[in-house]
């Protein structure tokens, strides 16, 4: 069983997969870019707020030197955590819960602490109170700043979703517009195959549509179906003038058996009269007969399969066919002169076949002869062998050269039915030698008369 | 009636020119469209039953070469074509009438006949000359019921006058309407045959319906016939 399926949404499936892997790998780096970027921006957020609460330290209402975290006019984010710190332990300041790990200065830690993850920055840094002074007092700061990280992440996620929906919207355009493009470019095919349905046994003719032959993937579709056509109409036709031809023969024998025994039934007539109308007509059946034979015999060499194990030795059945031609050869006042091959002369064929071939040769170089001789020939040369046959008649008329081997055909002057038989021999003679993949032609001979030549494919002989 | 019958094939010419001679035709014979055409341009024939396969000239140009020369014999033409179109194509090419092949014998005697006394104007198998009815299908002359015994040449005479009443018909035109050329004839013997039928007809009030006009011909008796 197929299963159909439809090129149109192949073609959209995949370029559709193929820009959602693209859209896919673009936003990855799209949300590791914006992730750098929002970072970047955090740790500088951690810094200047760190630097704020540095800036915070203040010196102390005391005149001992002290300092203390003065917040007013600091705009801390209501989340951050910090803890200000002066020489190694005093805690001037401190909001939200800090790392207990230590940090190391001037750098920035992310971590999670109660379950959300948020970023730290240490800073050392110096308070001098009074500076230029002799008693001014040096103090060592430590801030630690810490920022929740969500706002971060969200942009990053934010950024992400907006590409992502922009992607999934382009991605959708994308089909609408690939379908209707691709419909319209696969237009010609479907004129194609329009004006191929046009064709039936009625109408033989293929117009290729403009569209099939502009392009160039179409163009070799439409010659292949040109081709085709006209090929099968030949066929065709050679089978609806085989038919035809046949039936104008099986009538008209028809038409001679029917008037035979008609004619008898006219009137009342003697016992001799009757017996000679009886002859005439069985006459007339028996040529019908041997007609509708023949047109049997090529019916069969021109559709039953070649057999190919089946060998015959033409040397033995030329032999066969001169010795049976000859009565006919007396007949005709003509002698045959044939010189035996020296060996066997294997054929593809079978003996019936082969001997159907020789003997339809014979026959028909006798037929046109008038006195003198017909002389047979065999020649091997390499993998093929060739028979003629010459007859010394009339030869054949330059019209009647190109249908010789057409069924039915019977050139003019041999049209006579009388000598010409079914005009079938010769067609004969060829679907044998098509089948065995030889070849048959008939000229006339310079020196008058016509010679047919016949070449077939020659077998080894198994030693 | 003397019939041109165009057909190559040996056994088919053979059978029809028999059964047409038994039914009462002269019958020539012609193998093929030369010969044919040669034959049927002497205008002599009744009917021309035409074969178109033929060698040397198809039927349908002999046809048509036929009709530009204005010779309006009808033509049977027997056929083993098939289709329509060829049969309306012979048709306006000339032809009269047709038979496809195989044929029927009877009915091609009968169409024959049909031709032959249509292309003289009559529509009826039946001819009347004077007080005589000729049946050309059974072949008999009735005078008042009483069948008149005529020999086959006698009758054949008396329809070739009835075809052509009022006409003089000259003795050559009677004798090649009669004879093909198969048949070794004499002049006296038609002679023969008309006395002995101008008297097998003559009538009750004593007068023949045949005329003989000396040195011009014969004629079937005027107000005899319709």
């Amino acid at each position: 069983m197929t299963v159909t399926s439809s090129l149109t949404r192949r073609i959209i499936l995949s370029v559709l997969l193929l820009e959602f892997l693209a859209a896919f790998v673009l936003i990855g780096t799209i949300t590791i870019h914006e992730r750098r970027i929002q970072f970047e921006a955090f740790d500088a957020n951690l810094r200047a707020g760190a630097n704020a609460l540095l800036g915070a330290v203040q010196e102390a209402a005391t005149s001992d030197g002290s300092v203390l975290l003065d917040l007013r006019g600091l705009n801390l984010p209501p989340r951050a955590t910090f803890s200000v710190a002066v020489d190694g332990g005093h805690v001037l300041g401190t909001r939200g819960s800090l790392p207990t790990v230590d940090l190391k200065p001037d750098t920035s830690k992310h971590l999670a602490l109660d379950g959300r993850s948020y970023g730290f920055y240490k800073l050392e840094g110096e308070r001098i109170i009074d500076p230029g002074r002799a008693n001014a007092v040096d103090h060592q700061v430590t801030v630690i700043y810490g920022l929740p990280e969500g706002r971060a992440w969200h942009s990053v996620f934010e950024a992400t979703r907006y590409f992502s929906l922009a992607t999934l919207a382009f991605l959708g355009i994308t089909a609408a517009l690939l379908t209707w493009i691709i419909r319209r470019f696969l237009h010609p095919i479907r004129e194609l195959a329009n004006a191929a349905e046009n064709i039936d046994v009625q109408r033989w003719t293929f117009d290729a549509p403009p569209s099939s032959r502009q392009f160039l993937e179409l163009r070799p579709l439409s010659f292949a179906i040109e081709k085709t056509i006209s090929r099968l109409q030949r066929s065709f036709e050679q089978q609806r003038r085989f038919t035809s031809d046949a039936a104008h023969e099986l009538k008209t024998d028809l038409a001679v058996i029917k008037s035979s025994f008609q004619l008898l039934g006219m009137r009342k007539r003697t016992v001799e009269e009757y017996e000679d109308g009886i002859r005439a007509g069985l006459n007339d059946i028996s040529r019908m007969e041997t007609s509708v034979l023949r047109m049997l015999t090529l019916a069969r060499l021109e559709q039953a399969p070649m057999d190919e194990h089946q060998v015959s030795n033409l040397t033995e059945i030329i032999e066969e066919a001169v010795g049976q031609s000859r009565p006919l050869a007396e007949l005709r006042q003509c002698s045959i002169v044939h010189t035996p091959h020296a060996g066997a002369l294997l054929v593809s064929l079978s003996k019936e076949d082969a001997f159907l071939l020789c003997s339809n040769l014979l026959v028909n170089a006798l037929q046109h002869s008038r006195g003198g001789a017909v002389e047979v020939q065999t020649q091997r040369t390499g993998a093929r062998m060739v028979l003629g046959v010459r007859d010394h008649g009339e030869g054949i008329a330059e019209e009647d050269l190109p249908h010789l081997f057409d069924a039915f055909y019977r050139g003019d002057a041999s049209r006579n039915r009388e000598r010409g038989g079914t005009g079938l021999g010769l067609s004969i003679c060829k679907a044998i030698c098509d089948r065995s993949g030889g070849t048959i032609t008939i000229a006339n001979h310079p020196d008058g008369g016509a010679v047919v030549n016949v070449e077939l494919p020659c077998r080894r002989p198994i030693e | 009636m003397r019939v041109l019958l165009v057909e190559d094939e040996v056994r088919l010419a053979e059978n029809l020119t028999s059964g047409l001679r038994e039914a009462g035709f002269a019958v020539d014979h012609a193998a093929n469209g030369l010969d044919g055409s040669h034959y049927a341009e002497q205008d002599l024939y009744d009917l021309i039953v035409l074969d178109l396969m033929l060698p040397g000239r198809d039927g349908k140009t002999l046809l048509r070469l036929l009709r530009q020369k204005g010779i309006h014999t009808p033509v049977l033409v027997l056929t083993a074509q098939e289709g329509k179109t060829w049969i309306i194509d012979l048709l306006n090419a000339g032809a009269d009438d047709y038979l496809a092949k195989p044929f029927d014998l009877g009915e091609l005697i009968a169409r024959s006949k049909a031709l032959i006394r249509r292309s003289a104007g009559v529509s009826s198998p039946e001819l009347r000359a004077g007080d005589l009815t000729i049946d050309t299908v059974q072949r008999t002359v009735t005078r008042n019921g009483q069948v008149i015994d005529l020999s086959p040449t006698e009758y054949r005479i008396l329809e070739c006058l009835a075809h052509r009443p009022k006409i003089v018909v000259s003795k050559k035109e009677l004798l090649e309407h009669l004879y093909d050329y198969d048949w070794e004839h004499h002049s006296n013997v038609i002679e023969a045959h008309m006395s002995n039928l101008r008297r097998k007809l003559i009538s009750p009030t004593g007068e023949s319906i045949i005329e003989t006009l000396r040195h011009r011909g014969y004629r079937i008796r005027s107000g005899g016939s319709k």
